[in-house]
Parts: C-alpha cells; sequence; structure tokens
C-alpha cells in the first residue's frame, strides 16, 4: 500500500520535471525567437513514464475489487448481528424454485 | 433501546428463469464502483497536466482526453483480470462510468497546466 503511494507520488514528481523543463525550453526559444512546436522528446519520454506509473498507482491504490456473486467463497456469513441466536447466512437455498403457489382464501 | 442488525442489502434482480435468481452483493458492488471512479478520476487529473505540458489545445486536447480514458478502461479490466462479471452487472460500468464527471476535471487541469507551462 505505501509502495502504490510512493509510485504514485514519484510518478507526479516526475511530471512536475517535466512541467519545468518545458517552461525552461520555451524561455530558450524565446531567445532564439522559434516557434514552439513541441516539448522536447526527453520530456515527452519522461511525460509517458509518468502516465504509467499514476496509471499504475491510480489502479493500485483505491483498493482491490470484491466478487459481487452471492456464492463466492468471501461472501458466505452476510450479517452476525447482536444477538446470535439470528444469524443470516448466504447458501444454495436461494436456488430452490418458488413453484408454491399460495392463495389467501 | 433499537438494536442495530448490519443487515447486508441483497438486491434481488428476477430474471424470466424461474429457478435462478441472480442477486448481488450490493456493499461489494458499490465497493467497486468506488474504486472505478476515484482511478478515472485521478487519472482526468494527470490526463489533464499532461495535455497542458504537451500544449495540446482545442480538439486535440479532447481526444487525448478519451484515447487517456480507453488507457484506463482497458487498466481496470486487467485490474478485474478480464473477468468482468464476477465484479461487475454489466460492461456498461466498466466502460462508461464517470467519463463525463473526468472530463470537467480533465478540462480544468488542462487549462491550469497549459496557463502554468505556455502562458506565464
Amino acid at each position: 500500500m505505501g509502495f502504490s503511494h510512493a509510485v504514485g507520488v514519484v510518478g507526479v514528481l516526475m511530471l512536475a520535471h517535466a512541467a519545468y523543463a518545458t517552461i525552461q525550453y520555451r524561455s530558450l526559444l524565446k531567445i532564439t525567437e522559434e516557434q514552439f512546436m513541441g516539448p522536447p522528446i526527453t520530456v515527452v519520454v519522461e511525460l509517458v513514464a509518468g502516465l504509467f506509473f499514476c496509471l499504475w498507482a491510480a489502479l493500485t491504490v483505491p483498493g482491490k475489487f470484491l466478487l459481487i456473486l452471492p456464492q463466492s467463497d468471501e461472501n458466505r456469513v452476510v450479517a452476525l448481528p447482536f444477538n446470535l441466536d439470528f444469524m443470516i447466512f448466504n447458501h444454495r437455498g436461494k436456488a430452490f424454485s418458488l413453484g408454491i403457489d399460495m392463495k389467501i382464501k | 433501546m433499537a438494536v442495530h442488525d448490519d443487515s447486508n442489502g441483497q438486491k434481488k434482480k428476477s430474471s424470466d428463469a424461474l429457478d435462478e435468481i441472480p442477486t448481488f452483493n450490493v456493499e461489494n458492488m458499490q465497493n467497486n464502483t468506488r474504486i472505478i471512479n476515484y482511478s478515472r478520476t485521478f487519472m482526468s487529473i494527470i490526463g489533464g497536466v499532461i495535455a497542458g505540458i504537451l500544449g495540446y489545445t482545442a480538439l486535440t486536447g479532447f481526444i487525448f482526453y478519451f484515447v487517456i480514458m480507453a488507457i484506463t478502461t482497458v487498466g481496470l479490466a486487467a485490474k478485474t483480470g478480464f473477468a468482468v462479471h464476477s465484479f461487475f452487472d454489466s460492461w456498461n460500468q466498466i466502460v462508461f462510468d464517470g467519463i463525463l464527471g473526468g472530463l470537467l476535471s480533465f478540462v480544468l487541469f488542462w487549462t491550469f497546466a497549459y496557463d502554468m507551462v505556455h502562458i506565464f
């Protein structure tokens, strides 16, 4: 968890460094009075690397995906309320068809 | 004195077949949706900063945003191990959720970075 955070911070720092390098490149262009076509290739490489670091951090930092299927192993006990006389479990009884035709006479 | 029973809201989705009632664990679904939103928002901000540094203007920037979102979608699908239906309701969630909300953050940081790097 700390490692993912660190990777994210490193990615953001690389972006900040690339921004600073681009600012310096532009001031250099102002001196030589050329047009700004695009940042130098080193800055572009640094941006791509920073993008991948941040992408990795964006996918790992928020947490893992949890299974939503009720019959998976980690979804067994649904609730253990304060009163232990009543416990709610997830089991395959749900799969039985509701073929009961109930009428109130 | 009421005793709070922390019941996990089971959301039923009835299908046509009588003997198959697919239910989903809502709490985990919310957790997964929250993770997608965090990831997309962060990637929108990062994409905005990169678009500003690269000096993209107008249409190129918006196309760049959708490219970033496509990369994020592939990343999220890879995070599920490409078994999307174990974690989400449908493909729509993993592909479309949070795209328009992220667009606003993208434009904000895009203009911010562009101003910082190219104008001031």
